[in-house]
């Protein structure tokens, strides 16, 4: 459920970093903060546990000139990815508009990544909504592990479906992949705000697939 | 779909909400909504909203499971009270919450009691934006066109 307030000239839209325990979903915002125009952000607040993992969710807002004369606030945010949290993660899942999977290369965490891909889909189902319909990005990362998963298997096991979801390899410790990422759901969270509101004649003239 | 709000929504959210800070002698004011989107915010506090919204659906939306786990429906209140600024949450309908900054010198109870008011007839304002949305007159005459200058978010400056 994305935001507009017209007096303000102000969209707000809601990207949730979703997937398994140590990821590296925390990691990517923290390289996005760390490498992004300090105006373009604002703080990164961490609600974790004393050892890091995150307890109950990260955010940061990002601010873009997305639209003409408005100004286009991503409101970013992470799930914790242990098991337990998950009322949790559907807390964060409210009002999404745009999700990133970010799934761990290394062999072990194969069960892990299939997991909670399927448990994303539960959690959007008691939102009456499907993956499918809500953008979604995957971000292969780890891929710098010495047991990296091979792409394919990746892709066996978490893309097998017949509109298949974007893909980005990454290694989000060094920030490869990671604007590549958030820049892809970005784009696509716009194009689906935009493709939404259409069938209000005149509401929004132009889409523009860029 | 989206929530919008239009410029007359916006101006009548804006008086209830001064309104509310004056009465209530609070500092800060945000009208949010359990997915942590910013509909609202009058005040003088420096603090970002946005941060204030994440993290005020977060916890009212934590303390709604608490109570559950009670077997409350809900707790219709969460204040926290520190020695310089309190927070006072209340819900104003299922998914739209008031998160109200007060100081030392305010009080918790006058708070309380204009809140309430406040609460009902931001509710109703937010259910004419609704079904002012629903037909249609809303984004109607505010195109928004998708600037194409190269991709949002870069590294560096
Ligand atoms: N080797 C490697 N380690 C990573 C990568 N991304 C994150 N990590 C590490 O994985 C651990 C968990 O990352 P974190 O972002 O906290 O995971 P989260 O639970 O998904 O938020 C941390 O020690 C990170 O430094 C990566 O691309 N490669
Ligand atoms: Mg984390």
């Amino acid at each position: 459920m994305s935001f507009v307030n017209f007096k303000k000239k102000e969209v707000q839209l809601k990207i949730v970093y979703y997937g398994p325990g140590m990821s590296g979903k925390t990691t990517n915002l923290q390289v996005i903060h760390r490498m992004i125009n300090p105006t373009a952000r604002g703080d990164l607040t961490s609600v974790a546990t004393s050892g890091e993992r995150t307890l109950f969710f990260d955010f940061m807002p990002l601010v873009a000139q997305a639209f003409e004369g408005y100004e286009t606030r991503f409101q970013l945010y992470t799930v914790p990815g242990q098991v337990i949290y998950n009322l949790t993660r559907r807390l964060v899942l409210r009002g999404v508009d745009g999700m990133v999977f970010v799934a761990d290369s290394q062999w072990s965490k194969m069960a892990e990544n299939a997991e909670s891909l399927a448990n994303l889909a539960d959690n959007l189902a008691l939102q009456r909504e499907r993956l499918g319909d809500i953008p979604c990005v995957l971000q292969y990362n780890k891929r710098d592990v010495p047991d990296a998963t091979p792409l394919h298997y990746l892709e066996y096991l978490l893309n097998n479906r017949d509109v298949q979801l974007p893909t980005f390899n990454a290694v989000a410790t060094t920030g490869e992949g990671v604007f590549e990422t958030l820049n892809m759901i970005a784009r696509l969270v716009l194009h689906r705000f935009l493709a939404v509101n259409k069938h209000k004649e005149d509401g929004v003239r132009e889409l523009v697939l860029v | 779909m989206s929530r919008t709000l239009n410029e007359n929504t916006s101006n009548e959210l804006h008086r209830t909400l001064c309104d509310l800070l004056v009465l209530s002698e609070a500092d800060d004011c945000l009208l949010c909504d359990t997915g942590g989107y910013v509909l609202a915010r009058e005040g003088d506090g420096d603090h970002d909203p946005y941060q204030m919204a994440a993290l005020g659906a977060g916890v009212y939306g934590a303390s709604r499971e608490l109570a559950r786990l009670l077997g409350e429906r809900e707790f219709n209140v969460v204040l926290h009270q520190g020695t310089q600024k309190s927070i006072f949450i209340c819900a104003v309908h299922a998914d739209a919450l008031l998160v109200i900054v007060f100081s030392q010198n305010a009080s918790a109870g006058l708070v309380k009691l204009y809140a309430k008011p406040a609460a009902v007839a931001v509710r109703a304002l937010l259910e004419d934006a609704r079904r002012l949305a629903m037909e249609a007159e809303d984004l109607a005459g505010h195109p928004l066109v998708l600037n194409r200058a190269g991709p949002l978010f870069r590294a560096g400056p």
